[in-house]
């Protein structure tokens, strides 16, 4: 019988014990996860943001998230040189990228560009859309250039 | 006691809801394939948000179901909700490396990229990988109740990561686009046939993962029952040789 209660006891305790360990593990986990998330995945910075330091970024590979600015694409199919220029509403730089523009690469389309600046020009190798999440049948037509620039943010 | 045939038939409800989830996929992929709108930026593409966003929703839905019915083993203890854990958790890794597969195929023409680190999809990489975990640490406990315990945790701590991964778009900088479908009903940014495309197919895919849920976590009974068998067997007079269990 006192056999029975000890041991009781002792389950008691040790579930208490995973327990509170549980919950500690998870605490620690959701403010690792937070960090991580805030501090090191700043995924893309903008125009602006690279124009307040451009010596903390210097020959540093980043990406760099804006609009297509209008009438700025010029492609030449023959050495698949594309350039345009990005913008945040901001600040404007242009970019150079080796390579056919994508699908959906259009004037007032987010991109997110990835490479350097070399003096003044973003050289990018790797060209992303960034599409917003509004979807529209084509009868609207127009396209809202205020809410892809929201979109960004 | 029924007779094993018995016992391992599939019941009536079950067969009548399979049977009804063909024409109901059939008319999900009409619907998103045929009926919907192009969309005014990417065209025919739009077709594949369809099943990318479905799957990943009710992928959601199944990682929290996993981790409910793994808290109410941890509270109750009942052997049922450790079965019904395990049985949403295999469709919750299903889904979730679906959504991962279904993302890339729309990722790569319209994003121009397969894959990118940005938070949403490192958090969803994480979650696959979790699950992975979660039936790791399943086989590798023998013990029935530990094992509903530990794993319970794993699925815990997965379904914590659901609203980071949830809000991820709104609350860092992504590639992957933010919701189109508020919750709080601030507003759908998404043309109406669309809207209805899209939750008719976050239904179909809502069906699909209950039926294939329910009826693993039948199967899982019957396995739970046999492995209890097994124990007593072992535990009792020495079985004679072979120890075959009928169920």
């Amino acid at each position: 019988m006192r056999a029975t209660i000890t041991r009781q006891l002792g389950r008691a305790r040790r579930r208490l014990v995973y327990g509170l360990l549980g919950i500690g593990i998870l605490v620690v986990a959701g403010y690792m996860i937070n960090q991580a998330l805030t501090t090191s995945l700043v995924y893309f910075i903008l125009p602006n943001e690279y124009a307040q330091s451009p010596s903390q970024y210097d020959g540093r590979r980043i990406r760099l998230g804006g609009l297509v600015a209008p009438e700025s694409v010029r492609f030449n199919d023959f050495d698949l040189q594309l350039t345009f220029l990005v913008t945040d509403g901001i600040e404007t730089y242009p970019v150079q990228h080796v390579g056919a523009p994508p699908e959906l690469f259009r004037e007032n389309a987010g991109v997110v560009i990835e490479g350097s600046f070399d003096s003044g020009t973003f050289v990018s190798d790797n060209l992303l859309i960034k599409h917003s999440e509004v979807y529209e049948a084509p009868e609207d037509g127009h396209i809202d250039v205020e809410e892809l620039r929201r979109s960004l943010q | 006691m029924m007779d094993a045939s018995e016992r391992l038939r599939r019941p009536a409800y079950l067969r009548i809801w399979g049977a009804l989830l063909v024409p109901l996929f059939l008319a999900a992929a009409y619907l998103g394939l045929v009926w919907s709108p192009q969309d005014v930026n990417q065209g025919n593409l739009i077709r594949i948000m369809y099943a990318h966003v479905s799957v990943a929703w009710i992928g959601f839905v199944a990682v929290g179901f996993t981790a409910l019915f793994g808290a109410l083993f941890l509270w109750r203890g009942k052997r049922r909700d450790d079965v019904l854990a395990a049985a949403s958790g295999e469709m919750a890794l299903l889904y979730s490396s679906l959504t991962i597969i279904g993302g890339m195929t729309y990722s790569r023409p319209t994003l121009n990229t397969f894959w990118t680190w940005d938070a949403k999809l490192t958090l969803t990489a994480l979650m696959v990988a979790l699950l992975v975990g979660y039936f790791i640490v399943r086989a590798l406990v023998d013990d029935p109740v530990r094992r509903g315990r530990v794993s319970a945790v794993v699925a815990i701590v997965v379904a914590a990561s659901l609203p980071f991964n949830y809000l991820a778009a709104e609350w860092f900088r992504t590639l992957h686009p933010s919701r189109s479908i508020a919750l709080d009903g601030s507003g759908v940014t998404m043309a109406p046939e669309m809207l209805f495309t899209l939750l008719f197919t976050t239904v179909v895919a809502g069906l699909i993962y209950a039926w294939f849920m329910v009826d693993r976590a039948r199967l899982g009974h019957i396995e739970a029952q046999l492995e209890a068998e097994r124990a007593k067997r072992e535990l009792g007079a020495a079985p004679s040789a072979g120890g075959v269990v009928r169920v």
